[in-house]
């Protein structure tokens, strides 16, 4: 049997392993939130990441400071992202190109090192071509391709880029990815003529459709792309290849569950802005692009195997060949 | 309305008191960051944007163009006064600025570098506003390959940087192109020369190799020299400092060659101030009336990278506005405002007449940027100039904590405070063992564009070489590089026979006069 000052050890014992932690949930936030961007400022998920941030700072009611660690396709300032305190004072914005990493063998990262807070944008990807080109339609495309090689601008090998243009490649069709990292170049390569395709997201080279430079040919989406719904998308020509891109709000795993809750709402509040819905239409995103925390995780599992499954199809029609 | 009734609408727009303080405080900005070593103009934009959410969308676009305007300037300061840029593309104006500080003419110095800056601005901005489309077209033509040449070009001014040894440059600059090669590659992401250090898989950042091989390197050698440590010829008259009228058309040629190469190496996306400069300093090196002295303190090195540097703001300013494109790092940001603010730049904007003024208000805004830019920087000079006579202790000191401020800043990383002391160290070992710093600079700068461009050339084109010597501009720039690499060789190679033979003459002489 145990006695009372037994039970009162244990008793202070337990407040004292739990009680900072409670406490710690109940006073969350007291000081500033550290925003990681691991991408250059001025890009896409540099930008959400600010509008994010004016957004959630009166609902927080403390001040959250972006700060940019770009390098190695995202991986430096997710490395500080895991290294930090699981907190909930450091939250990053990671993009599906530094998801991508994550199907490799030997991988840095794994998905149970973060806790996902919110799928705030999804959009779906599209080669575009240039607007005042030989190659108008996707029926273009198709008609050359087989004999002549196109050059197709992507960010980087091994990006969803370019396991979406090697799912093309397997199909006989000559493209050739061309890796620009600068975003700039990237759009200045299919404008000027030195590429005759990109694989982008439509709304961060909306200036360009709307100027008539550039145009899409194919989307890949299960079902038409609302603004564009003359252009041909994957899921209706039967290709087996969709993988969006998003940008997802995550914070590193062991976060206390009610801060997590006290971030995803503030994140949701933000969400459902009149800013955010604007932001969300500039560029060409999925009306209901957030997601919260529960679903978010499935969300990324699922397009992670998707991506494997791509990865791995690529490689095996490849050693077939 | 046609474009000329928008520009000078653009210009009362920019003289209201809300767009005219924006503007000035933006200039501030600009020079206060870029003369701290490694808090570059990139820097004093991004950290400015969070300030413009309340602003309208002219009066954030205003104040971070006059950032980044300032922001190509103000390094000239430290660059041509302690030997220490403040960014990348001051680079090239230290080898002949410091020259001229150490004959006591640093005031004269930094008159020709606002001069340059004044005239390479407006003249630039000028061009731009009125031939944005055609020269823009011609921009987008630039290919990898034309790249690469331009990059390869730029490297070949390690022969002005040589002194007296080709052969010790050449190694040096070899040094700089494996160090900037460390990291994660950015074409296929694999990892080199990292030895499974997470410290090196995010690479050497070049800002560190510069701050810390000038700026680190520079204050242990003063500290290695202590007491003994030369102090700069003082100061004559601080009113003499900008050049007369004729020293001014003397050089015009220079003038007009860098005005023409910063401009249109500014709107190649992805060229930036930094190749402009480095670049334009080449060409005068080779073509100058007197490129020969280059390197030793003539105002020619300084006048040719400081207005590269300044024109290539309308260079990337330019298209940004009228085609949408970012082809710089400040640039991008300021393409960040611009979303930030629900409006998407680009041909569009032209067409709406509300938005064509914003944009014609903006370019407005250049030129009175650049005219305000010097007015500050003319007082600056006179101010700044009386710091050289503050003790070496005490400015060694404060130069070595913004260093490593500015090291920091750049990517909140405490891995870099130690990449910038080991490149100083590096540096300071360099100097004893006789190997030139600066070519090594330039190799870490230019090494990662040089790189990328090849290697982008090389999948195009399937890996065939001859690709640089296909279209005019490449191969024009291609020859011009291999000339002034073998050149001086040939030169050398001729000379040292020529005194082998007069050696010879002479000894057969004395041969037979003993005889």
């Amino acid at each position: 049997m145990l006695r009372p000052r037994m039970v009162l050890k244990v008793a202070v014992l337990i407040a004292g392993v739990c009680g900072p932690v409670s406490a710690m949930a109940e006073t969350f936030p007291s000081r500033p939130i550290t925003f990681i961007v691991p991408w250059g400022a001025g890009g896409g998920a540099d930008q959400l990441a600010r509008i994010v941030s004016k957004l959630v700072e009166p609902e927080l009611k403390v001040s959250v400071p972006i700060i940019n660690m770009p390098g190695a396709t995202g991986q430096t300032g997710h490395t500080k992202l895991v290294t930090s305190p699981a907190d909930g004072y450091t939250v990053e914005v990671m993009t599906g190109d530094t998801f991508a990493l994550f199907i490799a063998k030997n991988a840095r990262f794994k998905l149970d090192q973060i806790t996902p807070l919110a799928v705030m944008i999804q959009q779906p990807s599209g080669f575009f071509a240039n607007a005042t080109g030989s190659l108008q339609t996707w029926d273009d495309v198709q008609k050359i391709v087989g004999d002549k090689e196109l050059r197709m601008a992507v960010t980087g090998y091994g990006s969803p880029d370019d396991m979406s243009v090697n799912y093309f490649k397997n199909k006989a069709m000559k493209f050739q990815s061309v890796s620009f990292a600068e975003p700039g170049m990237r759009y200045a390569s299919v404008v000027g003529g030195q590429s005759d395709l990109i694989y982008e997201q439509a709304g961060d080279i909306r200036s360009f459709i709307d100027g008539k430079q550039i145009k899409p040919v194919l989307f890949f989406s299960k079902k038409p792309v609302e603004g564009f719904e003359d252009v041909p998308y994957s899921g209706k020509l039967g290709y087996n290849v969709f993988l969006p891109q998003f940008r997802v709000i995550v914070a590193r795993a062991g976060t206390d569950p009610a801060i997590v809750k006290t971030l995803s709402a503030a994140l949701a509040k933000a969400a459902d802005t009149n800013e955010f819905r604007d932001y969300l239409k500039l560029q060409y995103a999925e009306k209901n692009s957030f997601i919260g925390p529960a679903e978010s995780l499935k969300f990324m599992k699922d397009w992670l195997a998707e991506a494997s499954q791509l990865s791995q199809a690529n490689s095996d029609a490849a050693l077939v060949k | 309305m046609d474009s000329f009734d928008l520009l000078l609408k653009g210009f009362v727009e920019v003289f209201k008191w809300q767009d005219m303080i924006a503007l000035v405080i933006g200039l501030c900005v600009g020079m206060a960051v870029s003369v701290l070593p490694g808090l570059g103009l990139v820097m004093g934009v991004v950290l400015a944007l969070p300030f413009t959410y309340s602003m309208s969308l002219e009066t954030s676009i205003i104040l971070l163009t006059a950032i980044y305007m300032s922001g190509t300037y103000a390094g000239c300061y430290t660059a041509i006064l302690y030997k220490i840029p403040g960014e990348p593309m001051d680079v090239p104006l230290l080898w002949d600025g410091w020259g001229m500080t150490m004959r006591g003419e640093a005031a004269k110095a930094l008159g020709w570098a606002l001069v340059a800056a004044l005239i390479g601005g407006l003249v630039s901005s000028a061009v731009m506003v009125s031939l944005a489309g055609p020269l823009s077209r011609l921009a987008l033509s630039f290919g990898a390959p034309e790249y690469f040449a331009a990059v390869f070009f730029g490297l070949t001014t390690v022969v002005a940087l040589a002194g007296k040894s080709l052969p010790n440059a050449l190694i040096s600059m070899c040094i700089g192109l494996l160090i900037s090669t460390i990291g994660i590659d950015s074409t296929y992401g694999s990892e080199r020369f990292t030895f499974g250090s997470d410290v090196l898989l995010n690479g050497v950042p070049f800002v560190m190799v510069l701050v810390g091989m000038y700026g680190f390197g520079e204050i242990l050698d003063k500290i290695g020299q202590g007491s003994k440590s030369i102090t700069l010829p003082a100061v004559g008259s601080t009113a003499t400092s900008l050049p007369s009228w004729s020293e001014l058309w003397g050089l015009r040629a220079t003038f007009a060659r860098s005005t023409a190469i910063g401009t249109l190496l500014g709107l190649i996306p992805g060229a930036g101030a930094t190749i402009s400069s480095f670049v334009s300093y080449g060409i005068e090196r080779q073509y100058g009336k007197r490129g020969r002295q280059i390197g030793t303190g003539i105002p020619e090195g300084i006048v040719a990278p400081q207005i590269a540097s300044t024109a290539s703001v309308a260079g990337h300013m330019v298209p940004l506005l009228t085609l949408g494109l970012p082809g710089s790092g400040a640039t991008a940001v300021i393409l960040a405002a611009f979303l930030l603010h629900g409006v998407q730049p680009g041909p569009f904007m032209l067409k709406n007449p509300e938005s064509a003024q914003i944009v014609y208000t903006i370019l407005a805004s250049m030129f009175v940027s650049v005219i305000g830019m010097c007015l500050l920087g003319f007082v600056w000079i006179r101010l700044v100039i009386k710091v050289l006579k503050v003790p070496q202790g005490i400015l060694i000191a404060v130069i070595a904590l913004f260093a490593l401020i500015g090291a920091f800043a750049d990517r909140n990383s405490m891995s870099d405070l130690w990449i910038v002391v080991v490149f100083g160290v590096i540096a300071w070992i360099m100097e004893r063992v006789k190997l030139p710093v600066a070519p090594m600079v330039l190799g870490a700068i230019l090494g990662p564009i040089a790189e990328d461009s090849f290697t982008r050339s090389m999948i195009t084109f399937h890996d065939d070489w001859t690709v640089f010597f296909q279209s005019p501009i490449s191969a024009v720039l291609m020859l011009l590089s291999l000339v002034s690499l073998v050149f001086p060789m040939i030169k050398s190679a001729l000379q040292s026979r020529r005194r082998s033979r007069q050696v010879t003459l002479v000894e057969a002489a004395i041969s037979a006069n003993s005889g």
